[in-house]
């Protein structure tokens, strides 16, 4: 696996996100109860786990949407770019004013704009796209337009949640392809959070596993197939057999 | 900000605790917001092509709606007021009398009633759904700031257009009020329009645009609240919708009248 992408593994000391037993419930269900981990720069951790284990949740947590009930988030950046699970396009504008929110801040020429507009949108194969509105588009080419926005403004975290469900095969690996290189080319903290067994496999450098509120599991891509912990092994082998019953999350 | 669901038994004290809540709740929001859009605003953070775009949203495309309204209350309240004062052998009074019930009280009131139909409504759905579908999260996520973005060239847009629709409600009405005079009294346009210069003051001009802002302040901000600080799921688009549309006719109601009663009340 890991000969895919040339990955520069220089640990800086300080982690870009460092986060320390967060907890966070929702009307007394609680979510997350003391999850940690850390991202380095030039480095992408994968969440996974169960739907409804709070991976979102961990994410909207990260960039400021939500407040933690308890524990730490250390981060050293704010230009964050995030690919929402629901792609959360602005409706009233089009493929190019959408692409051009995360630059604002950035007082850019207008030229300098505009070029990394139509290079983003190449990038995700929908240049031919950029005067459309959100609704004119397909689930999957809105969740394109979405990637390409959350990284057009360079971010120095990039959080992505199920950048490839919905996606066609072709472009799930198009998409992971690009993961990987912008991993080497921004040099960002990354976190991915997926179902889909390729894409944390090629795109993670490392993994943890949550179940029920906690970290369960904690390795690299390729030792999740062999591993004895029983929550990734079932996971890791889609089967029934295992602690996680398909109807208790 | 999250607002209570309306989830309370059929208890009336329950019942009326939750109303005030989430009525004490609106209020309180719309008064947080309306200070931190006057504070964007002054400081020039102002996106001046969607303040036109919005301008054309809530004021041109209301010119119809508006007008018709104004053209059918300036009929009947002329009709009326024509009626009484012919009676009384004071025609000459009936474009005295009619103007200053337009300025004063109806131009401001068609129109703002009106916009809030028309305009609270949508601002109110287009912000909860912008909420419910994480397009607000988004713009944060992206370090824009919704208020900004979003509340800003709304508000301005109606302080704009709601002196501009007043006005225009007002002329409409007297167009109506010229008509019916001439038709049920037999009255010359010209001594309409004699009786209407002699009776109508400055005052009544600027109590009148005080009116217009004071509606549009309304309009806006209470539909925007609401907007913004609605989330959950599809329905919850008809409620914020409703809800923008009770709050600020009730509220449009409300304010004409301290208006009327601190600028015009006998002393
Ligand atoms: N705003 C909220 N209010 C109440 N409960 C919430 C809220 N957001 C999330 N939850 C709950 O928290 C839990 C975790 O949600 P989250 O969206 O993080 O799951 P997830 O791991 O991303 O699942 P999936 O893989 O299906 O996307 C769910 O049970 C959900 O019901
Ligand atoms: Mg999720």
């Amino acid at each position: 696996m890991s000969s895919i992408a040339p990955q520069p593994v220089t640990r800086h000391p300080e982690p870009i996100i460092k986060v320390v037993d967060l907890k966070k419930s929702f009307s007394e269900r609680e979510v997350l109860k003391g999850v940690s981990f850390e991202v380095f720069a030039g480095e992408t951790l994968g969440i996974i786990g169960p739907s409804g284990c709070g991976k979102s949740t961990i994410l909207r947590l990260l960039c400021g949407l939500l407040q933690p009930d308890g524990g730490q988030i250390i981060k050293t950046s704010d230009n964050i770019g995030l690919v929402f699970q629901s792609s959360a396009l602005l409706n009233s504008l089009t493929v190019r004013q959408n692409l051009a929110l995360p630059l604002r801040l950035q007082h850019l020429s207008r030229k300098e704009q505009e070029r990394r507009i139509q290079e983003g949108l190449k990038l995700v194969g929908l240049a031919e796209y950029i005067d459309s509105y959100p609704s004119q588009l397909s689930g999957g080419q809105q969740k394109r337009t979405s990637f390409a926005r959350a990284i057009v403004g360079n971010p120095k975290i990039i959080l992505y949640d199920e950048p490839t469900t919905g996606l066609d095969p072709v472009m799930s690996t198009i998409i992971e392809d690009y993961m990987i290189q912008l991993e080497a080319q921004l040099h960002a903290a990354s976190i991915v959070v997926t179902h889909q067994y390729s894409t944390w496999t090629r795109t993670a450098d490392r993994v943890v596993m949550l179940h029920a509120g906690k970290v369960v599991w904690e390795g690299k891509p390729p030792e999740a197939e062999g591993s004895n912990n029983p929550y990734i092994r079932q996971f890791a082998h889609a089967t029934r057999e295992g602690p996680m019953l398909s109807n208790s999350v | 900000m999250q607002l209570p669901a309306n989830n309370h038994r059929l208890n009336p004290i329950s019942f009326l605790e939750s109303w005030f809540a989430s009525g004490v709740q609106i209020f309180g929001h719309t008064i947080i917001l309306l200070f931190a859009t006057t504070k964007l605003i002054l400081t020039g953070k102002i996106d001046w092509r969607e303040v036109s775009r919005q301008s054309y949203m809530i004021g041109v495309k209301s010119f119809a709606v508006v007008g018709i309204t104004a053209l059918f209350t300036g009929f009947a309240m002329s009709l009326q007021i024509a009626r009484e004062l012919v009676l009384f052998g004071a025609d000459t009074s009936i474009g005295g009398v009619v103007s200053l019930a337009l300025i004063r009280e109806i131009g401001p009131i068609t129109a703002g009633v009106t916009l809030a139909g028309r305009v609270g409504s949508a601002i109110a759905a287009e912000l909860t759904t912008m909420n419910i579908t994480e397009q607000i999260d988004a713009l944060e996520v992206m370090r824009i700031d919704p208020v900004e973005f979003l509340v800003v060239p709304r508000y301005l847009a109606g302080l704009f257009m709601m002196p501009v629709l007043s006005i225009y409600a007002m002329s409409i009405g007297l167009i109506a009020g010229i008509n019916i005079a001439h038709s049920a009294a037999n009255l010359p346009m010209a001594t309409f329009l004699d009786s209407v210069k002699q009776t109508i003051l400055d005052r009544d001009f600027t109590v009148h645009f005080i009116k217009a802002f004071i509606n549009a302040t309304i309009v806006i901000m209470f539909s925007c609240s609401i907007g913004l600080s609605t989330r959950g799921g599809a329905e919850d688009v008809g409620i914020a919708t409703t809800r923008a549309i009770v709050w600020t006719m009730t509220m449009i109601f409300v304010f004409n009248y301290i208006v009327t009663a601190l600028t015009y009340a006998p002393r």
